[in-house]
């Protein structure tokens, strides 16, 4: 076999072969779309009496899926594994009310935002915590792997006293601060509201905000799927526009929607 | 499939946070198999005293020290008894219970060891003037300890191992803890758990081949 012979083979069979599908396209031919929920969030993510996941997130995973024009497939994601489920496979999109920091867009691909929270304390009524300041000194904790465990481990870090303990799921979380274990938490204030309200947790109380940044949060997907990332930049952007961001944010939170947009800079 | 660019730089960046954490683990796995080998004799001597009561104490620590999951008794040490308003900090709830698991285990080991040394031996002790303690302390337990070693390391292995249930208590200074606080940091998942596999690894391949050499040290004879 000639040389020219192979390379002439080899350039047909590049022409012959069709365009390398990409995730989009992936996700359309299979029919599904698989989303990363974290369902120990409330009320971004939970299951109601029936087992069933439901929540903010859940239902935006079934928007997407209904824009794509396929069936959506909720895959039960807790914090800490919500890049490791990507990057095995086992999912396409996270919508899991995940923080988007620089240091973690060096490894995933990042939409624009989707939801903001801001941040609450939440004390025990017998620690004596009334507001953010009251905290210093104090065992406070958060969920692992969260936007705010990140902050408040190093603001306890910065004021040199009292311990930070992250715990593995919020619920773990408000537990331990039910108990007395933690003196407070800072958790978004949808969650915090949304687990005093339970009854779940007798003894703590919603105390005030927590002076961190607005905690904005977007889906997520691999790094080099532009395709995708560019299709949920868009649905994002019509979520909003179509007045169904509204709409499902007084489904499950309520009261003042977030903005979220940045004043005086382009993303 | 698998879409994923391996960065070790940055990971290895991280190495001296995690060997801070490998140390705080080897810590706890040490207490933890001193307090439960203590234990142990102890649940192994109410075992033998007679006693019906002592008896049924050790053989129901040692029933739910084997026959629950580790984590679920890990979890207790914290949450169990906070319910009941004792707050154990992360450290002694990972500690206390490790060393709970330790205990039960190696008490079974112990009575396994007792079975093996024949009853002449405690006879031939007493025949010579010793006492019931003495023949116990001075003839039948280092018997004891010498065909138990090899569980024992075992034991230790699986305490080291066993620490990374520490964050299920908000444990975060453990090797396994700092590890999973690095990983929400940087979302670098597979290279940092990668290199604490390795860290684990070694160390208990450290201890290992440490107790093989006490042993050829210690029973020459």
């Amino acid at each position: 076999m000639n040389h020219k012979f192979v390379v002439g083979l080899l350039a047909a069979a590049a022409f012959a072969a069709p365009a390398q599908a990409d995730k989009l396209d992936d996700i359309i031919a299979s029919g599904t779309l698989r989303c990363a929920v974290v369902l120990d969030f409330p009320p971004m993510g939970m299951r109601d009496e029936n087992n069933n996941p439901v929540g903010f997130d859940v239902d935006y995973c079934n928007d997407l899926a209904a824009a794509l024009g396929v069936k959506a497939e909720i895959v039960e994601t807790p914090f800490p594994e919500r890049i490791p489920a990507l990057m095995s496979g086992r999912v396409d999109v996270g919508v899991a009310s995940t923080s988007d920091t620089l240091e973690r867009a060096k490894t995933v691909g990042m939409t624009i935002p989707y939801f903001a929270f801001e941040m609450a304390v939440t004390a025990n009524d017998k620690s004596g915590v009334k507001s953010f300041e009251d905290m210093k000194g104090k065992t406070v904790g958060a969920t692992a792997g969260t936007f705010e465990a990140i902050a408040l481990e190093k603001q306890v870090q910065e004021w040199g006293e009292g311990t930070f303990r992250p715990y593995q799921t919020q619920a773990d979380v408000f537990l331990a601060l039910s108990q007395g274990q933690l003196d407070a938490t800072v958790s978004t204030s949808t969650v915090a509201q949304s687990n005093v309200k339970t009854g779940n947790f007798p003894g703590i109380s919603v105390v005030g905000k927590a002076p961190f940044d607005i905690d904005y949060v977007a889906l997520f997907t691999d790094r080099h799927e532009y395709g995708l990332l560019n299709y949920l930049n868009l649905f994002v952007n019509q979520q909003v526009r179509t007045g169904r961001y509204a709409e499902l944010y007084e489904k499950w939170v309520g009261g003042d929607l977030p903005d979220l947009t940045v004043s005086g800079v382009y993303r | 499939m698998f879409n994923y660019t391996f960065q070790w730089k940055q990971a290895f960046a991280r190495l001296p946070q995690m060997l801070d954490g490998a140390a705080v683990t080897m810590q706890i796995a040490i207490l933890s198999m001193v307090l439960g080998i203590l234990l142990a004799i102890t649940l192994t001597m109410f075992r033998l005293s007679g006693s019906r009561i002592l008896s049924a104490i050790a053989r129901t620590w040692v029933e739910v020290a084997r026959n629950t999951p580790a984590l679920f008794q890990i979890y207790m040490m914290h949450f169990g008894l906070g319910s009941f308003g004792l707050h154990l900090s992360p450290f002694l709830s990972i500690l206390l219970g490790i060393t709970f698991n330790n205990a039960g285990y190696l008490a079974e080991n112990f009575r396994g060891a007792l079975k093996a040394i024949p009853e002449t031996q405690t006879r031939a002790a007493r025949s010579l003037g010793f006492g019931a303690a003495g023949a116990f302390g001075y003839v039948v337990l280092p018997q004891m300890l010498r065909i138990a070693f090899l569980p024992m390391t075992n034991q230790m292995v699986w305490a080291i191992l066993m620490t990374s249930l520490g964050v299920t208590v908000g444990m975060n200074a453990d090797l396994y803890g700092v590890v999973q606080d690095l990983n929400a940091l940087t979302f670098r998942t597979f290279e940092l758990f990668a290199l604490a596999a390795v860290i684990f690894y070694l160390i208990t391949k450290i201890i290992t081949i440490g107790a093989r050499l006490i042993a050829a040290r210690l029973f020459r004879y």
